[in-house]
């Protein structure tokens, strides 16, 4: 194996790491800044089940990234990766909210830009409507799990100590939960562009099967789990008292939908069982877990009458949206040119 | 992990109990409280009274050991983080009803007023007054653990009696100070009807608080 395909794979690695670092924060943010876990404890447990996401659920996201620019050389993969990175590092530091799915995707239409293949407008309008769907979505299954929680609490009469207990319990499984579809969903932003010019071989490990795309998975999880032990527990001090300043049941409702949409867009189970039956199901395409988390905040505080929604978050999103693609892709292009005509790679086959 | 889980279960378990201990030192206080006045206004410092004094003594130095050791448990067992601040000043508030009741039995014992009995019956209804408006703090207190919705009844229940404290003291007083019994005499009942009235206005201060955390503690 070519060591220049691990330096063309540090892009993936470094956006793996950068959405480890950011995204645990809406996992288990609250759980940890509010004390009711340890860092250590939230932290090794998402990153057991962001690994079993990414690794055996992965596939789903990937394959309509893979459908929308098939990036077929390794060159190519690193620049749309590395023009996600700068995308969201850029928007990052202007304090806009972004998304590190946007940003890919606005890498594979730069790249498809340069390299004279279509993008297939029918995938993209897909991809495009669930960035809408996924707030909303959060914001739908939040509020009606808000009711549901407020009315067992009424209902109950569980004495206060004890709903503490079952609350760490329940903010374990969230972690765990949470991570697995955080793995399933986003690891496709992380090395999706790579499955088609990984050198990996598909191997049989003690009667399992791991594919190509799968050991690829594994690596860009594992730098999401990096990502979570060296930066995260920073966002989660910084982040976490500004804008998670709730309840700690509020915050496992708010995970709990965001999850809950991340798998929804991710499982290809579900699809599969939708489908069987006939009914509609969600695309498999990577979303963004910080507006599912914004969506289902202000989906609960419209539950609790608060009439004053920060319509300065919402228009944000609304500028990630478009800015972000439109940022990646132009980035994406002009690189992709340097990188072809200065360094001599070859960006697409 | 299941080692961690049932050990939290088992601490909070507990705790729960103890809450609950010191729920009922409350009413315990209240009912010792009541039935030393009566004995007092019946025989006056008797063995009896010493006793039942002893007893209400005996009640404040228990609560005082469930304060702390509640106290104990939820910072080193870091059990309910949110809201940990809030119970502990619920669980202050309510020790200060206790400590009342027994400063205010051991004033009785200590200045031995002496009490016409005209004005028994009336004294017995305040303290049954304060007494009640004691208990139903602890109910609603009871309350904010368990089933926070019934909080604002009980709560309502104690500003009626605290209001209707207010009226039964005030009268009281009008009526002792219209008598022809010597001003310092006077000035004595006043002053230990003040500290009866008093107890319920802790109730009624604590009841406030307890809203305010009932809120705090609805998602």
């Amino acid at each position: 194996m070519d060591i220049l395909f691990f330096i063309f794979l540090s892009s993936g690695l470094f956006l793996g790491w950068s959405l480890g670092a950011n995204d645990a924060a809406n996992i288990f943010g609250t759980a940890v800044g509010s004390k009711m876990l340890r860092f250590k404890t939230a932290a090794l447990v998402s990153c057991l089940f962001i690994i079993i996401g990414a690794v055996f659920s992965g596939g789903g996201a990937s394959a309509t990234l893979n459908e929308l620019g098939r990036v077929n050389a390794i060159a190519g993969a690193f620049m749309v990766a590395l023009a996600a990175a700068l995308t969201v590092y850029w928007m990052v530091s202007s304090g806009l909210l972004v998304s590190t799915s946007q940003a890919i995707v606005g890498g594979i239409i730069g790249w498809n830009l340069y390299s004279g293949y279509d993008t297939d407008l029918s995938i993209l309008s897909t991809i495009v409507s669930s960035w809408v769907l996924c707030p909303l979505l959060s914001g739908i299954i939040a509020v009606l799990t808000y009711f549901a929680v407020r009315k067992i609490l009424h209902l109950t009469h569980i004495h206060l100590l004890r709903q503490d207990s079952y609350l760490r319990c329940g903010l374990i499984i969230i972690a765990a939960f949470g991570g697995y579809a955080l793995g399933a969903n986003n690891i496709a932003n992380v090395m999706g562009v790579f499955v088609d010019s990984s050198p990996f071989q598909s191997i049989y490990f003690h009667g399992f099967y791991f594919s190509n795309s799968q050991m690829l998975f594994l690596l860009g999880a594992i730098a999401i789990c990096v990502g979570i032990f060296t930066y995260s527990q920073k966002t989660i001090k910084t982040v976490g008292n500004n804008l998670m300043s709730m309840t700690p049941t509020i915050a496992w409702i708010i995970v709990f939908s965001q999850s809950l949409v991340l798998f929804l867009f991710a499982s290809q189970g579900l699809k599969n069982f939708l489908s069987s039956y006939g009914l509609p199901s969600l695309p498999l395409v990577p979303v963004s877990s910080s507006q599912a988390v914004i969506g289902a905040i202000i989906g609960i505080g419209l539950a609790k009458g608060g009439r004053d929604i920060s319509w300065h978050i919402v228009g944000k999103i609304f500028i990630g949206w478009i800015a972000t693609p439109l940022i990646s892709a132009a980035i994406c292009f002009i690189s992709l040119f340097f990188l072809e005509n200065v360094f001599q790679q070859k960006v697409y086959m | 992990m299941f080692g961690i889980k049932i050990s939290l279960f088992s601490s909070a378990k507990t705790l729960e109990t103890k809450i609950d201990s010191f729920h009922d030192k409350v009413i315990d206080a209240a009912m010792t409280f009541h039935k030393s006045i009566s004995i007092y206004l019946e025989e006056g410092r008797s063995e009896d009274f010493k006793k039942n004094n002893k007893q209400l003594r005996q009640i404040e130095h228990d609560a005082d050991q469930l304060r702390r050791d509640i106290e104990n448990r939820l910072y080193a067992q870091n059990l309910i983080p949110d809201l940990r601040a809030d119970v502990l000043e619920l669980v202050e508030n309510l020790d200060k009803v206790i400590n009342r009741f027994d400063e205010v039995s051991y004033q009785f014992y200590i200045e031995r007023p002496e009490i016409p009995s005209i004005y028994h019956a009336r004294i017995l209804t305040l303290v049954g007054q304060v007494t009640e408006c004691a208990e139903n703090m602890s109910i609603a207190s009871r309350s904010f653990f368990r089933n926070f919705s019934s909080v604002r009844d009980f709560s309502q229940k104690v500003y009626f009696l605290e209001h209707e404290t207010d009226l039964s003291s005030g009268h009281l007083k009008e009526s002792i100070f219209d008598s022809d019994m010597p001003l310092a005499n006077k000035l004595q009942l006043s002053t230990l009807l003040d500290e009866i009235e008093n107890i319920a206005d802790l109730a009624e201060d604590c009841v406030d608080e307890l809203l305010i955390f009932t809120i705090k503690r609805d998602i």
